[in-house]
């Protein structure tokens, strides 16, 4: 027998203690962030019948093979893909709600409105100093919500920016630790718990990564990855032991650009693209904003310009600037309001050039324009909301799907706890077996 | 067999109850603000029809305190008014008993005198005030409607017609009468207006003319048509005060519209926001003790 009783008895002792070792090192980790739960691979030891020994019984136990990694790798590249779409899309509905407080909370169509109200006053009394008082100082108000509005679209905009420097350091960071764990997982023993710790940091980092671009992962034999962006066609950024650099650049008007290495390439989600996406929801939207004002101030400056003020003198401009950002108040006195038609005399209480003002305004159709700009910005909110939640919704399935497979159940981890603790015990007793075996042979006289 | 990880047991339940308490939350906010829209992106097409709603409510404002001026003037217009007929009836009395035969001149150039006094009367009542101080009968005119020359006949210096005055919703109203429009008229001899006919009758009594009292007969016609035309515009304006109030009623129905339809689409539904706070907070309680329930469940307790 070339087996022997004490031997496999140990090698029972050595796998039941592996296993006792994997399941609390799962417990331990069942909160773990990225931790996919191992289990032990276990394989019977037993020698061929050899020469002359044709029959024999021939076991010597059992053997640890190796830990497996219970890491289902489609549940985890449908985790990086939604959550990566889940980050673009909460990323942009982001920036959309900024853009939309930006407008909505500036106040800017009451301002407006308020505005053409103190006008549509004055034409009860158009010499009275007062409510022309009240016309010049809802004018002042005015401007200074466009000016408030188009400081907050800028600052939507630097904080999309800001962001997005800070995304793109943190795909370089992810990309060259990438390159470092492809170097050592080509160097470890497959079934060794180095190379198990080592695929779930690659796994971690891959999930980073897909926070911030869209990732396509080839994984090869060695368990080694080549992750490119933009599809998988697109330019490699990590490829064995080597990442190429990843850089961003913004253009004059705020929107951004990305280059890998020296390949153009559009993150198609993640925060980056969000951020890339949101700048240009904050460039149309700004746009806008400065076409409502320009049309606002050419249209009450054409007006005075036709109409003459209180002392009977020409019109002068009602408001200065061109845009949102630049608009301000140039008259610096109610009697300077055009109420009058050109040529009337001083202190002419002709609403003409009232009339024709709220005319302007009203062709200009300023209060509709910026009723539409609203519309717009709040139903695209309203139409990213939609799209988030959903997204949103899909990726949390998946993330539950991975951790319902991938991640520890205690009550599995018990139920192996006390299974492998009868092991032990059942390999303590073969060794007692074996002892008294062997007392029992001694005892022989 | 589908197994479900701790962690994905305390993710889930920490999503489920997330999202209901955030539902709750808005259901919450919507009630106590009164207000279904939160911002405007969560109904992008109520929120610009509440804008436009809201906006319409601060254009009517303003209508309402424009007609009340307007009418306020027009009022004052039509006392005025009230005040030039009866002046001129007591002209008329004068001329009634101007025209009797048996008067002296003596007598007459008593009369004449009073005629006089009710003349710069007139003239001081042509230019009255409106309430914000401006001429009421003198249209768009910067200082008095009438001027006084060298021998003190009143001269009008106003514009040819007021202005109108917006009621909304492009409805508008005139918002006064102008001197020539009650005070001259067609004569029995031609275009007159009312100053010259009481100054030609107090210089007919004063013996401009050879026959006073048939100069003082003549004028009687004259007179008539005066008052005829002043009768006239007082109609006028008491069309144009029922206009006013025509559209200060369809002003309260139109804002009464909008404010139903502002609660229709911008206000919440107290019933059917309570009885889904109700609802959600059921159900949350039910999760929360579920989950407290399942939580304690571990395998660990049992084995000793």
């Amino acid at each position: 027998m070339a087996s022997d009783l004490l031997n496999i008895a140990a090698s029972g002792i050595r796998a039941a203690r592996a296993a006792l070792d994997v399941s609390s090192q799962n417990i331990a980790n069942a909160a773990t962030d990225g931790y996919v739960r191992r289990s032990i691979r276990l394989s019977e030891v037993a020698g061929a019948s050899g020469y002359a020994r044709v029959g024999d019984l021939s076991l010597s136990g059992v053997r640890v093979d190796g830990l497996t990694r219970n890491a289902d790798s489609f549940r985890q590249a449908e985790a990086r893909r939604t959550g990566s779409d889940a980050r673009r899309a909460s990323g942009e509905l982001q920036a959309y709600q900024n853009v939309e407080a930006a407008l909505d909370q500036s106040r800017l169509y009451p301002a407006l409105t308020a505005f053409e109200t103190s006008l549509q006053q004055l034409a009860t009394d158009p010499v009275d100093p007062s409510l022309r008082s009240a016309v010049l100082e809802n004018a002042r108000t005015l401007t200074r919500t466009f000016t408030i509005a188009a400081q907050d679209l800028d600052t939507v905009a630097a904080g999309l920016q800001f962001g997005a420097t800070d995304g793109t350091t943190q795909v370089n960071l992810l990309a060259a630790q990438l390159a470092r764990v492809n170097v050592q997982l080509v160097r470890t023993v497959p079934g060794t718990s180095d190379q198990v710790a080592l695929l779930d940091q690659r796994d971690s980092l891959l999930k980073g990564l897909s926070d911030y671009v869209d990732v396509t992962a080839t994984f090869a034999a060695d368990q080694s990855v080549e992750v490119r962006i933009g599809g998988a066609a697109g330019p490699q950024l990590v490829s064995g032991n080597s990442a190429t650099s990843f850089a961003m650049a913004a253009a004059a008007d705020g929107t951004l650009s990305f280059m890998l290495g020296a390949a153009a390439v559009t993150p198609a989600s993640g925060s980056l693209a969000a951020a890339a996406q949101g700048l240009v929801m904050v460039r149309d939207a700004h746009a806008r904003l400065d076409s409502v004002a320009s049309s606002l101030i050419v249209a009450a400056n054409t007006a005075q310009a036709g109409g003459a003020a209180l002392d009977g003198t020409a019109g002068a401009p009602l408001f200065s600037g061109t845009s949102a950002a630049t608009i301000g108040l140039a008259l610096t006195s109610g009697a300077g309001l055009a109420t009058a038609p050109a040529g009337a005399p001083a202190g002419s209480r002709d609403p003409a050039g009232l009339i024709a003002l709220r005319d302007a305004l009203a062709s200009a159709d300023i209060a509709g324009q910026a009723n539409g700009l609203l519309f717009d910005v709040s139903s695209a909110t309203q139409g990213r909301k939609l799209t988030s939640d959903a997204l949103s919704g899909i990726a949390g399935a998946a993330r539950l799907a991975l951790d319902s497979q991938a991640g520890v159940n205690l009550d599995e981890e018990a139920v192996n706890l006390v299974r492998y603790q009868q092991a032990f015990q059942a390999c303590g007793k073969a060794i007692q077996v074996a002892s008294t075996l062997f007392d029992t042979l001694l005892a022989i006289r | 067999m589908t197994t479900v990880s701790t962690s994905a047991f305390y993710d889930r339940s920490n999503l489920a109850m997330g999202t209901l308490r955030a539902r709750a939350d808005a259901l919450q906010a919507a009630i106590s603000s009164g207000q279904r829209l939160g911002r405007a992106s969560d109904d992008p097409v109520a929120a610009a029809r509440v804008r436009s709603l809201t906006r319409l409510d601060s254009f009517a404002a303003v209508d309402t305190a424009a007609s009340g001026r307007a009418s306020g003037d027009l009022m004052l217009a039509d006392q005025t008014l009230s005040q030039f007929s009866s002046s001129l009836i007591r002209v008329k009395e004068l001329a009634i008993q101007a025209a009797n035969g048996v008067l002296t001149p003596v007598q007459r150039a008593g009369i004449a005198t009073e005629l006089d006094q009710i003349h710069s009367e007139l003239g001081r009542l042509a230019n009255a005030r409106d309430s914000a101080g401006h001429a009421l009968f003198g249209g768009n005119a910067v200082g008095p409607a009438y001027a006084f020359d060298a021998s003190g006949n009143p001269v009008y210096v106003g514009t040819a017609s007021a202005s109108d005055l917006p009621l909304g919703d492009g409805q508008t109203v005139t918002r006064g009468l102008t001197g020539p429009e009650f005070l001259n008229f067609t004569g029995a001899s031609g275009a007159t207006n009312l100053f010259a006919v009481v100054k030609g009758l107090s210089d007919a009594l004063k013996g401009g003319v050879a026959d006073p009292a048939q100069a003082a007969r003549d004028s009687l016609g004259t007179l008539d048509i005066g008052l005829e035309t002043i009768t006239t515009q007082q109609t006028v304006i008491g069309a144009r005060l029922n206009w006013i109030d025509l559209n200060a009623e369809r002003r309260v129905q139109m804002s009464e519209a909008r404010a139903d339809e502002e609660a229709q689409v911008g206000g919440t539904d107290l019933s059917l926001a309570v009885s889904q706070l109700q609802q959600t907070m059921t159900v949350l309680e039910a999760s929360q003790a579920s989950f407290a329930k399942l939580s304690q469940l571990s395998l660990f307790d049992f084995l000793r």
